[in-house]
């Protein structure tokens, strides 16, 4: 791990010192300033604006003279976005940055300096308004809640992963927030606006501190911490045994069990090491904490209690020790959970409250994995060399997202859906093979990220950075799975989508999709008629072999991408053939059948997925015959390009094109029986809780290193269209009784295991071996799920 | 005070080293003992009986031939047996020499138990909880509320025969905190480790005293303030939207974190203190509230006779609960876990059928040991503490046509709290005395002999009447 840090100086990881131009990024667009100065860092947030590219697709005109072969342009668009930053550092730095920052102003005038936290107040050249800590800490503690997936965790030590993520459930309220500061603060949470500090404790992270210094002549709060780990508590803690020779079995208290701390000091001369000392203290205060926090909890009738302060951030072993101290006073009735982000929640919360008349609340905000650290970058244990370095940095980046995110209303039961199949946090192998197979496919990218460039040279040099940034993530993730928090083939997949933003790559694959898209489009009318000869049983049998073969064109997948690398002319034909003869790897298709031969089902919501062959000639066919049933059909694609993904935007011209060519889907876009919706997504896994539609890409981003810690976040002015009120309008007004997930990503990966309310078609084809091997088939086996919640058969 | 209790030293209180056979008294009759080590004290309960001479009269037989006497009947003075517990209180460093004087001592060595309980510093709750559920009962005025600066410090509860639930937190090396529901229903609810150990193990590490009481003694002169960070030291004054006053400790031993300062014994011991205490106090009233109980009473070593331990706990449960729960001290806590365990080991004699009555002849007073109350016993070697208690002949219930009788108080005037009152009571008592003695040696059929009785009977009840006007309590 050290090594692998330590040779990350030369990326952007920005996980060791940086000149501060690299970690006060785009100062000169600064607009507002909130401080949050703590006992030993301190915590900066602005709010700037980027620009980058976006890859648009525009029609050509058809009417005009020289018509063009091609369906659509592609055109890079400069569109300049909000960002939010959140920058982290050592105190004893602050003089350092606000020079810099001072220097780099350019209209002071409107900046203000939102200060909280309970240290010293610095001003910079506006005034200085000390906001209360409490609240901007609750603030923070909302934000990242509902806007950071798998932001909450359990920590536990001994098990498999030490870091289990929470699913993230929209609903947060009510929960505990213990705060443990120099002091303990116990504050239960009701509502976004509604908070109520219920207790508290003069036993904190000032207690271990300060004591530990008396006892050890460590000044330092990490090197006690690291005394401590290395300490045996019971040779200073008065055990259970120690006074009864074994456990007290009649009271229930074990043997180990601490009667006393540091009660053997009382009475014996020997002198006590450092480490023995440290420890009984850490125990002593861990534990006193954690039955505070039972109790209150109990008290107040709350599951969830969250820990935060600087005596828990980022330290194993303080989290190791309250997670046992809350599991033994509670015996599982409580779970300690932590938050990944918890140092910076005062400072999220002092922007948010400084930036109450731009309604950052009311949008939703994603993670940006490109220019995020990952979790415990910064901890000592887990990197001892980090600890000589003077001034190291932590960052976290995140995308404000268009609209608030929603659940899908059809999901049987969003707190308990987990969109990903598998967790590779958990799961060694299968981490494992995914981490590898990402990487052998990472040249393929950068070659295909450089195609799409108008200039080869220096898009070359952009991709090379890519390159090597997501080249490190992996070798992170590959030491420290739980970097951003469970990880799964979404978020390796999310993460290289961003790490391409971040160079500029905005659609690596948008000239591929381009061809395909043109090719294909040239064979959907015979494909429908050929289709139309059949008999009514054998083309509802082609239909869905047709969506199936079409799936099999997928870049995304390494086994078809070489396939489609050294043969372009591989078929839409030669492609059924490849696919799996029946019965299937999962079968359904008799029981689809027979639900077909009854009435028709009055709205379906299709989530597609590839562009070209796939959603020309598998998806549309299939459209088609449901349209001219009598159901009403909304297609669901993404909003930002991922992979040969069809964008919302390819998809409306692709649409128009074949609805030129066929009364049915013109019929059915007329009549409005069709209607496109973007998915909100960017990424090739679909999460059915969050929809929302990121028109303008946004992003906020925190950086993150020992001690100096770069936060940004973009602001967009929100879209018209808000794809909640549209999923909201499907579900309800046309009683969607129907959805239809295709492809790996989307159906395999994410939402294999996922309960809807309505039926449901889950089709995808496995086109990686061992994938399909994991699920007892082989490549090519096909999955063709259909599902119909118990009770509406 | 000082002078007072330096003067009883040749007294029956007790509280200072007396010979063996002064304190282990009427052993020849000796029936059981139990024995309860502490980390400090140990605590020894046994069962006897003592002889002593009852006035009883008897009706003339007015039916008889001879001489028909005008006396209505005659006084006879009769020897009686009857049932004591005595309980005896000393530092371990006499354990050794105690056990020798006993074991040489005893009669019928082969029908003695010794029950042991305690095992050390922890607290074996089921018998503490018994020893509670003994002294609310019997004792009258056996718990009191703890103020510092009220008139009287000492706020005595009226006894409620109903004394169900209550919480009993057990403060010795670490904390037990006791669910008391009935007699026979005790359940720890909750602990800590952090107790009257860690103030003394950790005390002992930052100002290299090892005497537990020398710590107390350096907290009640220590400032915390210069070792604890205040919320004013953070914020400038008080956190006005939370509610926190700026006096409060926002962390302990917070200003040692980062100061390079040397911080003084006193301070550290008093920090130290406070932030025990403030814990405890805490948990406590946590564990009240979430099952519903407003009595709490308080006991171990940490708190036995230490003003400033109690006043530290009450402060806290004041501030926890608002007023809502009362910290509740018990006159004979040091004895509890002893008391439980003879009562124990006593099941087959009953005792919990009978009620009991404090001797207030055998027994030490409250605080006779405290260190801060008599500077001078600290320089001694052994102190003793005793508590004797009779068997009353039987149950004591409530006359049925009371009002109601939890809040029955029988005394007009608490002379505890009516000073002027007090003065005039003690002075009228200390000047009837000596009429009493003329009384009592003409009771007796011979003179002689019963002036000397009636001497010791004299030194004793002025010297009570001495420590009384020193010590209300």
């Amino acid at each position: 791990m050290a090594e692998c840090v330590g040779g990350s100086s030369h990326t952007m990881d920005k996980s060791i010192t940086l000149p501060p131009d690299q970690i006060f990024r785009n100062l000169e667009n600064a607009k507002r300033f909130a401080i949050d100065i703590g006992g030993s860092l301190t915590k900066l947030a602005y709010y700037s604006t980027v620009q980058h590219k976006v890859a648009k697709v525009r029609s050509f005109d058809h009417t005009a003279k020289a018509p063009s072969d091609k369906l659509y342009e592609i055109s890079m668009q400069e569109e300049v976005t909000a960002r939010l930053h959140f920058i982290k550092f050592e105190n004893a730095y602050i003089e350092t940055c606000l020079d810099f920052i001072k220097d780099h102003l350019v209209n002071t005038e409107t900046k203000v300096i939102k200060a909280t936290g309970g240290g010293a107040i610095y001003g910079l050249t506006g005034p200085v308004d000390k906001e209360d800590e409490m609240t901007c800490l609750i603030k923070g503690c909302n934000f990242v809640l509902k806007n950071i997936p798998h932001e909450a965790f359990v920590y536990a030590r001994h098990a498999d992963s030490e870091f289990r993520f929470q699913t993230t459930n929209p609903d947060i309220f009510p929960y505990l927030l213990v705060n443990i500061g120099s002091g303990v603060s116990i504050v239960k949470v009701e509502s976004e606006d509604k908070f109520e500090r219920i207790g508290g404790s003069s036993i904190g992270g000032g207690t271990f501190w300060g004591l530990g210094a008396l006892l050890t002549k460590t000044k330092r709060f990490d090197e006690l911490l690291q005394l401590a780990s290395k300490g045996q508590h019971t040779n200073v803690d008065m055990l259970v045994k120690d006074i009864y020779g074994g456990s007290y079995g009649c009271l229930g208290l074990t043997g180990d069990l601490i009667a006393s701390s540091f009660g053997k000091s009382a009475t014996a001369d020997t002198d006590f090491c450092k480490e023995d000392m440290a420890k009984s203290l850490l125990h002593m205060i861990s534990n006193d904490i954690g039955q505070l926090a039972c109790l209150y909890a109990k008290l107040h009738g709350l599951s969830r209690v969250y820990f935060g302060g600087f005596f828990i951030r980022g330290h194993p072993v303080t989290m190791h020790t309250i997670t046992y101290s809350i599991n033994f006073f509670t015996k599982g009735e409580v779970q300690a959970l932590f938050l990944r982000h918890e140092g910076y929640l005062g400072a999220i919360g002092a922007f948010l409250k400084g930036a109450e008349e731009d309604n950052p609340n009311q949008y939703s905000w994603g993670e940006n994995y490109a220019g995020s650290s990952g979790l415990m970058s910064v901890s000592p244990e887990m990197n001892p060399l980090q600890r000589a370095r003077s001034g190291t940095f932590d960052m976290l980046e995140m995308d404000r997202l268009e609209r608030q995110l929603v659940n899908l209303p059809l999901l049987q039961d969003p707190s308990s859906y987990i969109p990903d199949t598998m967790d590779l946090t958990e799961d060694a192998p299968a981490r494992e093979y995914w981490l590898y197979c990402f990487e052998e496919a990472l040249d393929g990218v950068v070659k295909r990220a450089v195609a799409s460039q108008p200039d080869p040279q220096e898009a070359a040099t952009r991709a090379e950075k890519f390159c090597q940034k997501y080249r490190h993530k992996l070798q992170t993730l590959r030491h420290q799975p739980f970097a951003y928090g469970s990880l799964t083939v979404r978020s390796l997949l999310d993460t290289r989508e961003h790490c391409l933003n971040e160079f500029n790559f905005p659609d690596p694959y948008s000239k591929i999709k381009q061809r395909e898209n043109d090719s294909a489009l040239k064979y959907f009318q015979k494909a429908v008629k050929a289709l139309e000869q059949l008999s009514w049983e054998d083309r509802q049998f082609a239909l869905v072999r047709g969506v199936l073969a079409g799936n099999v064109f997928d870049w995304g997948a390494k086994a078809v991408s070489d396939v489609l690398e050294s043969d372009p002319e591989f078929g839409f034909e030669e492609a059924k053939r490849q696919l799996e003869v029946r019965p299937w790897l999962v079968d359904c298709f008799d029981r689809w059948l027979e639900r077909l031969k009854g009435p028709p089902h009055k709205c379906a919501l299709f989530f597609v997925d590839n562009s070209g062959v796939d959603i020309i000639l598998g998806v549309m066919p299939f459209v088609r015959e449901l349209l001219s049933r009598g159901t009403e059909v909304v297609l669901a694609s993404n909003s930002g390009p991922a992979l040969n993904d069809v964008t919302n935007g390819e998809l409306q011209i692709l649409t128009e094109r074949i609805a030129a060519m066929d009364p049915v889907i013109r019929s059915g876009l007329k009549e409005d029986r069709l209607t496109l919706v973007q998915s909100g997504s960017s990424s090739p896994c679909l999460d059915l809780r969050w929809f929302f539609s990121p028109s303008y890409p946004s992003s906020y981003r925190i950086v993150s290193t020992a001690e100096v810690c770069v936060c940004v976040c973009v602001c967009v002015p929100p879209s018209l269209s808000r794809l909640d009120k549209v999923l909201a309008m499907v579900v309800r007004e046309r009683q969607t009784d129907l959805v239809i997930i295709e492809g790996m990503g989307r159906a395999i990966h994410t939402n294999y295991h996922a309960m809807l309310s309505c039926e449901s078609l889950k089709m995808a084809v496995l086109k990686n071996s061992w994938l399909a091997d994991r699920l007892g088939g082989k490549l090519f086996s096909v999955v063709f799920k259909y599902e119909v919640p118990a009770g509406k058969c | 005070m000082a002078e007072c209790v330096g003067g009883s030293s040749h007294t029956m209180d007790k509280s200072i080293t007396l010979p063996p056979d002064q304190i282990f008294r009427n052993l020849e009759n000796a029936k059981r003992f139990a024995i309860d080590i502490g980390g400090s004290l140990t605590k020894l309960a046994y069962y006897s009986t003592v002889q002593h001479k009852v006035a009883k009269v008897r009706s003339f037989d007015h039916t008889a031939k001879e001489a028909p006497s005008d006396k209505l009947y005659e006084i006879s003075m009769q020897e009686e047996v009857t049932a004591r517990l005595h309980f005896i209180k000393f530092e371990n460093a006499y354990i050794e020499t105690c056990l020798d004087f006993i074991k040489d001592h005893l009669v019928n060595t082969e029908t003695k138990v010794i029950k042991a309980t305690g095992g050390g510093l922890i607290v074996c709750c089921p018998l503490h909880g018994r020893g509670c559920n003994f002294v609310l009962k019997n004792i009258p005025h056996e718990a009191f509320v703890y103020a510092r600066h009220a008139d009287s410090e000492f706020r005595f509860q009226t006894t409620n025969p109903d004394i169900f639930p209550y919480l009993l937190v057990n403060i010795g090396s670490g904390v037990s905190i006791v669910k008391v529901e009935s007699e026979d229903k005790f359940e720890r609810i909750g602990g800590s480790s952090i107790g009257g150990g860690t103030f003394w193990g950790l005390g002992a590490l930052l100002t290299k005293t090892k005497r537990f009481d020398e710590l107390l003694q350096l907290a009640s002169k220590g400032q915390h303030t210069n070792v604890d960070m205040l919320v004013k030291d953070i914020y400038g004054g008080s956190y006005g939207c939370l509610g926190l006053t700026g006096d409060l400790i926002a962390s302990s031993f917070g200003k040692s974190a980062t100061a390079d300062t040397d911080f003084c014994k006193e301070d550290m011991a008093k920090s130290l203190l406070h932030m025990i205490s403030n814990d405890i106090g805490q948990l406590a009233c946590l564990y009240a509230k979430l099952h519903g109980l407003s009595r709490v009473y308080f006991g171990g070593f940490f708190i036995r006779g230490h003003p400033v331990t109690m006043h530290t706990i009450t402060y806290s449960i004041n501030f926890f609960t608002k007023g809502e729960v009362q910290a509740l001290f018990l006159r004979h806590e040091g004895y509890l876990g002893a008391i439980g365990a003879f009562l124990k080991g006593a099941e087959e004699d009953n005792p919990n059928q009978y009620s009991w009555g404090e001797n207030y002849a055998g027994s030490s007073g409250l605080m006779s040991v405290s260190p801060e109350m008599n500077p001078l016993q600290r320089a001694r070697s052994g102190t003793f503490d005793m508590l004797e208690m009779d068997r009353l002949e039987r149950q004591l219930v409530n006359l049925p046509l009371l009002q109601d009788p939890s809040s029955y108080i029988p005394d007009t005037m608490d002379l505890t709290e009516d000073a002027p009152a007090r003065e005039y009571w003690l002075y009228c008592f200390e000047e009837a005395l000596d009429g009493v003695v003329k009384r009592a040696v003409a009771s007796q059929p011979d003179p002689q002999e019963a002036a000397t009785r009636a001497e010791k009977f004299c030194q004793k009840y002025r010297h009570k009447l001495q420590t009384l006007r020193h010590q209300p309590l």
